[in-house]
């Protein structure tokens, strides 16, 4: 009865126009004090204790880096690269561009931040290489998606933090599904590409592709930074990701001089001799080093990134909130009993998990939605023998698919505002590839070895403790 | 009167950018002196909760006023112009009673539901009682005469919770009013990239010629 009206209050708050966030606090404030002998307080506290959180830390570390590495100049390398290695094959651009969106992916946890990035460089490329604009904004679209099954993500973080498994192997279970993902991406657009005889690039040569890889390197360092540091046992996810936000910073202002007092200020003049550009350069560095940390550029970054942050840690607190009241009105325990009873193999399970995800997918923010599914499906899938890593990555694929389709998947969105396409004209741009991703849905749900045969490796088999 | 809501405006701007560096700084200087010095700070890792605590909770008035809460907007677009207006009146109004029964749902009782509790409460007590935080000590220069405890009271950390849900409640009731003159369209944001394709279009504005709309490329086409 009062799961019941839970959930029926926060559909129809959700429905009528309130914030998502306080859709859910506000339901379970209403539950608790009318039904409950629970105190108020103890909800009010929940707001302030949510935070204190370690793992969730992780997530204002992590938007501040890719902040910082969306600031223009890394996704043109990125490209340049992403061209420079696979651009000399058939349908080739439109390849690179989903190398470009993997690459990019592996520096920000974020899917519609890939697709604005790296789209609106690459669907006006792919034009004028005489693609046709449906295709470059179907390609860009759904391998945007990736942003969120590449780590780092901050959704696979959101996940860690709601079912306490480890950041880290959640990270390391998103690797094979993501190159997976982008190369059967590749594989569609290359088969399409034969069949249609699209373009190819000239070969650049192997000097242009060292030359860009050297230039996108600075970037691209910071995955193994991340991922070399949490795995080398030299970090924490939340420090890893401190270290992260902190580096991306100084390549943006030092090293590729994207934003901040250096910017546009070349490295190496026409005409000027290597140890004067070495001197101008040094002195230059210092004599900005202080000018960095308050410059306009740098506080806008800042100023962003918290708002981004805010926006989703205000939605992850109250849906921290609705999980709480859930689980001490015991409901996971009976939505269990009810689904085990009900002759559930994790056969079917995994169907009806798939189903919930993309239905809700089309109405909530990916991490909210993930703190509500998570804690009632969590007992399910330990019960049936579900690899709770396994879980996490077909949540997020979910999610991605969630991103594409109608009627509010947000890439969609995204991608019709950058290419000035309609809605629907981007729905069906993104339909053939949208197929593709669910075959890589099916696949990545009963094929369990995809997301945990690296973390095993990596890292030894997993206690689960439930 | 303008200058002071633009310095307001710049306040809380500094506010949340500040404590997300200094958020950063802490963390990173941890790890620098753990590899580098071999040392570290035990009330670090607390006090960039404390302030994680204060980025939301001082934050979410933040969102409300410029308008960076998501919400679904699908379903109420599709009602005529009246009734739309009522329902975006009805999402400032849930906000509003949200702030305000989370600071105190005494007022609950009005429908006869025994509530009790809220952030005012709960603050009120851990204020008489003047435990303090586990970690953050304070340094020994500290006055006495000021506070005789050896750690930093808690009280102050939690003095964000009552703080920030009246601010919230605050702005909430200005985005109430905007929406009945008509001056804001509703409290919500339709979805999250709303700001980055706003941004986008601005840079698109800014480079104008340089060829990054996307339709004047194509016609011009092939010159790659």
């Amino acid at each position: 009865m009062e799961s019941l009206i839970l959930f029926g209050l926060v559909f129809v708050f959700l429905f009528l126009g309130v914030p998502v966030a306080v859709s859910l606090g506000f339901a379970s404030v209403l539950v608790i004090a009318i039904f409950s002998h629970d105190s108020v307080s103890s909800v009010a506290l929940q707001l302030y204790t949510a935070a204190q959180n370690y793992t969730l830390l992780a997530i204002p570390f992590f938007i501040l880096a890719s902040s910082f590495m969306s600031t223009g100049g890394v996704a043109r390398r990125i490209i340049r690269f992403a061209i420079a290695a696979v651009g000399h094959v058939r349908g080739g651009l439109a390849i690179a561009s989903v190398f470009a969106c993997m690459l990019f992916a592996a520096l920000s946890g974020s899917s519609p931040a890939t697709v604005v990035a790296i789209g609106s460089i690459a669907i006006a490329g792919m034009m004028q290489a005489g693609y046709t604009k449906q295709f470059a904004a179907g390609v860009v679209a759904n391998a945007g998606t990736l942003g969120i099954l590449i780590p780092p993500s901050i959704v696979m973080v959101v996940y860690a933090a709601a079912t306490d498994v480890s950041v880290g192997r959640m990270f390391l279970a998103g690797v094979i599904p993501g190159l997976l993902a982008g190369f059967m991406l590749m594989a569609a657009i290359y088969v399409n590409a034969r069949i249609k005889g699209m373009a190819k690039e000239p070969f650049a040569g192997m000097g242009e592709i060292v030359e860009s890889a050297g230039s996108a390197s600075w970037g691209l360092f910071l995955i193994a930074i991340i991922l070399g540091g949490i795995y080398g046992g030299i970090f924490t996810p939340t420090e890893a990701a401190s270290v992260a936000a902190v580096y991306a910073f100084l390549i943006a202002v030092f090293v590729y001089r994207d934003m901040g007092p250096l910017k546009d200020v070349a490295w190496c003049n026409e005409g000027e001799s290597l140890a004067n550009a070495a001197m101008r350069n040094a002195v230059l560095t210092l004599k900005n080093s202080l000018a960095v940390f308050y410059h306009d550029d740098t506080r806008k970054v800042m100023v962003d990134s918290a708002k981004t942050t805010l926006m989703l840690m205000f939605v992850i607190v109250n849906a921290l909130v609705f999980a709480h009241v859930l689980t001490s009105e015991n409901i996971p325990q009976h939505v269990t009993s009810l689904m085990l009873d009900a002759g559930f193999t994790w056969f079917t399970f995994l169907i009806a998990v798939n189903l919930i995800l993309l239905l809700g997918g089309q109405f909530m923010e990916p991490s909210g939605l993930l703190l509500i599914v998570a804690p009632v499906v969590f007992p399910i899938a330990v019960e049936l023998g579900v690899d709770p890593i396994h879980l996490g990555v077909i949540m997020v694929v979910n999610m991605e698919i969630g991103m594409v389709t109608p009627p509010i998947g947000l890439n969609l969105f995204v991608t019709s505002a950058i290419t000035g396409m309609s809605m629907v004209e981007v729905i069906k741009a993104a339909m053939p590839f949208v197929c593709v991703m669910f075959i890589f849905l099916i696949m990545v749900t009963y094929i369990p070895a995809i997301s945990t045969w690296l973390p095993t490796m990596m890292m030894g088999p997993e206690i689960i403790t439930n | 009167m303008n200058k002071v809501l633009t310095f307001i405006d710049r306040f809380e701007e500094n506010f949340i950018a500040i404590v997300l560096a200094l958020m950063v700084f802490i963390s990173f200087s941890q790890v620098i002196a753990r590899y580098v010095f071999n040392s570290g700070w035990g009330g670090a890792l607390e006090l960039t909760q404390v302030l994680f605590a204060w980025l939301i909770l001082f934050g979410m008035s933040y969102g409300i006023k410029v308008g960076s809460h998501i919400g679904v907007d699908a379903l109420i677009r599709t009602f005529p112009k009246p009734v739309f207006r009522f329902f975006a009146l009805f999402g400032a109004g849930v906000c509003i009673m949200y702030g305000v029964t989370l600071f105190s749902a005494e007022w609950l009782t009005v429908f006869g539901v025994e509530s009790k509790g809220g952030a005012w409460y709960y603050f009120s007590k851990i204020y008489s009682i003047g435990i303090g935080m586990e970690d953050i000590v304070l340094p020994d220069f500290f006055p006495e005469a000021l506070y005789g405890g050896e750690r930093l009271p808690r009280w102050i950390a939690y003095l964000i919770l009552p703080v920030g849900l009246v601010l919230f409640v605050l702005r909430s009731v200005q985005a109430f009013v905007a929406i009945w003159k008509g001056e804001r369209e509703m409290i919500i944001a339709s979805h999250e990239a709303e700001e980055l394709l706003e941004e986008h279009q601005k840079a698109k504005e800014e480079s104008g010629e340089a060829g990054s709309d996307i339709d004047e490329s194509h016609t011009k086409g092939g010159s790659k």
